[in-house]
């Protein structure tokens, strides 16, 4: 793979993280002050996790990318949220949320409701299979990513608490 | 004589300070309720509070509780101990205001602002108005539309769910603009997105409905419960944490329901 191949896709999907996470950001009344923080942050998450999973290249599984992702979003909110006034959970939530394993979460409930419809053993067993893959494959993201996000808080603490001072 | 006078004037002081303690237990009460029903995190609430409390020269102690918030006060002296409760203001999440009162929190803590100003800063930002609601809708539609592409939707995908997006979050202002239950809401707003967009998928449009089609109610998952939540156990506030979990477990039973109506009454193969 060329790095052109890596990093316009690279790009392109921190672009699109970056208006996800403003829009959604948007929902929770978060200043005008911090969309670009917001932008920027989710940007660096979702394009560090992108690159970590590209099969040909670092081939990383989801959850530990979504985790290192999330580490880098804490880190960015913590030192960012000063600058803008905020708190730095007004710069992390809405930057993880384009992260949330939605079509995870989707596939799960799509399995659940296949598997009270096929009782044979053989069809259950696939769609029992495919519930069980994807719902913890999205428990174990969303754990990650809250875990990733929230460590940097511990670690700097003070600075967290601190940044609408 | 003398010693009457004392006495007196001493009950007079005593009294004052009551009225102080009760008033600061009030006041912190309010504040508390405010900064935890806009979202705020448990640690959050309980730091803020705590720190206006040692500006104002009195001892507190917080319990969060999911619906109330209860504030003790307490002044040098063991008997003047005041403790007020609040029930949680149901306002929504807004990052504006929790950033707005933590930013007050710390303007009492080092501009030792007086007691009637932070009152009055307080009932301000209390009265702050939301975002428009014309922006929020344009950018959640244009946030889930590049939730889509993320998901690797085509171009007629993002348009699909653009427009159902609009559709279905201008129907969710209107039902919490008329009070509706926030289920209810939620319910109806993730059936009309997933009626529109399973069109996509009922007429042919582009090569990836499927995505459209799964994309089109996330808009609806309550993300920053979830997490704040998450935050809430960390710091062992179990109850909270519970309470916002089941909270958003509820809704995003509602948006799962609406999205299967919605396929259903579209015809579309579910199983």
């Amino acid at each position: 793979m060329t790095y052109n191949e890596i990093l316009i896709p690279v790009f392109e999907d921190g672009w699109f993280a970056a208006i996800a996470a403003i829009g959604f950001s948007s929902i929770s009344n978060t200043p005008r002050r911090a969309y670009l923080t917001c932008g920027l942050t989710a940007a660096v998450g979702h394009s560090i996790r992108y690159a970590l999973t590209v099969p040909d290249w670092l081939g990383m599984h989801i959850i530990p990318a979504s985790t290192v992702a999330a580490f880098a979003i804490g880190m960015l909110a913590v030192l960012l949220a000063s600058r803008i006034k905020c708190p730095a959970e007004v710069c992390f939530f809405p930057a993880l949320l384009p992260m949330i394993p939605g079509m995870y979460a989707y596939r799960t409930i799509e399995a659940l409701l296949s598997c009270l419809y096929y009782t044979q053993g053989e069809a259950f067993a696939y769609y029992f299979h495919l519930l069980a893959y994807n719902g913890l494959t999205c428990t174990f993201i969303i754990l990650g990513m809250v875990v990733g996000a929230t460590v940097p808080v511990f670690l700097f603490k003070r600075l967290s608490f601190t940044a609408t001072r | 004589m003398y010693l009457e006078t004392l006495e007196k004037m001493t009950s007079k002081m005593n009294k004052t300070d009551d009225a102080a303690v009760r008033r600061t237990a009030a006041f912190l009460a309010d504040y508390a309720s405010l900064l935890a029903g806009c979202g705020a995190t448990c640690i959050r609430t309980e730091k803020n509070t705590r720190r206006m409390a040692a500006a104002f020269g009195y001892g507190c102690d917080i319990s969060i509780l999911p619906t109330h918030v209860y504030v003790w006060v307490w002044g040098a002296e063991a008997a003047q101990r005041e403790m007020a409760v609040r029930k949680m203001t149901g306002g929504g999440i807004s990052f504006h205001l929790n950033a707005l009162l933590s930013r007050l929190s710390w303007e009492v803590a080092d501009r030792h602002l007086d007691f009637p100003t932070a009152v009055g800063r307080f009932e301000s930002i209390a009265t702050t108005p939301p975002t428009r609601p014309q922006e929020v809708l344009l950018l959640t539609s244009l946030a889930n539309a590049s939730f889509c592409r993320l998901f690797g939707g085509d171009a007629a995908a993002m348009l699909t769910v653009f427009l159902s997006t609009l559709l279905g979050y201008r129907l969710k202002q209107i039902m919490l603009e008329e009070r509706c239950d926030v289920r209810l809401t939620f319910l109806c707003a993730s059936f009309f997105s997933a009626t529109f967009s399973a069109g996509g998928h009922v007429f042919g449009i582009g090569d990836t409905p499927e995505i459209a089609l799964g994309t089109s109610v996330l808009y609806l998952i309550p993300g920053v419960p979830y997490m704040n939540a998450v935050s809430d156990v960390l710091y062992r506030h179990y109850l909270c944490a519970f309470s916002r979990f089941l909270d958003a477990a509820v809704l995003t039973a509602c948006l799962s329901a609406g999205l299967c109506a919605g396929m259903l009454i579209m015809g579309l193969k579910w199983f």
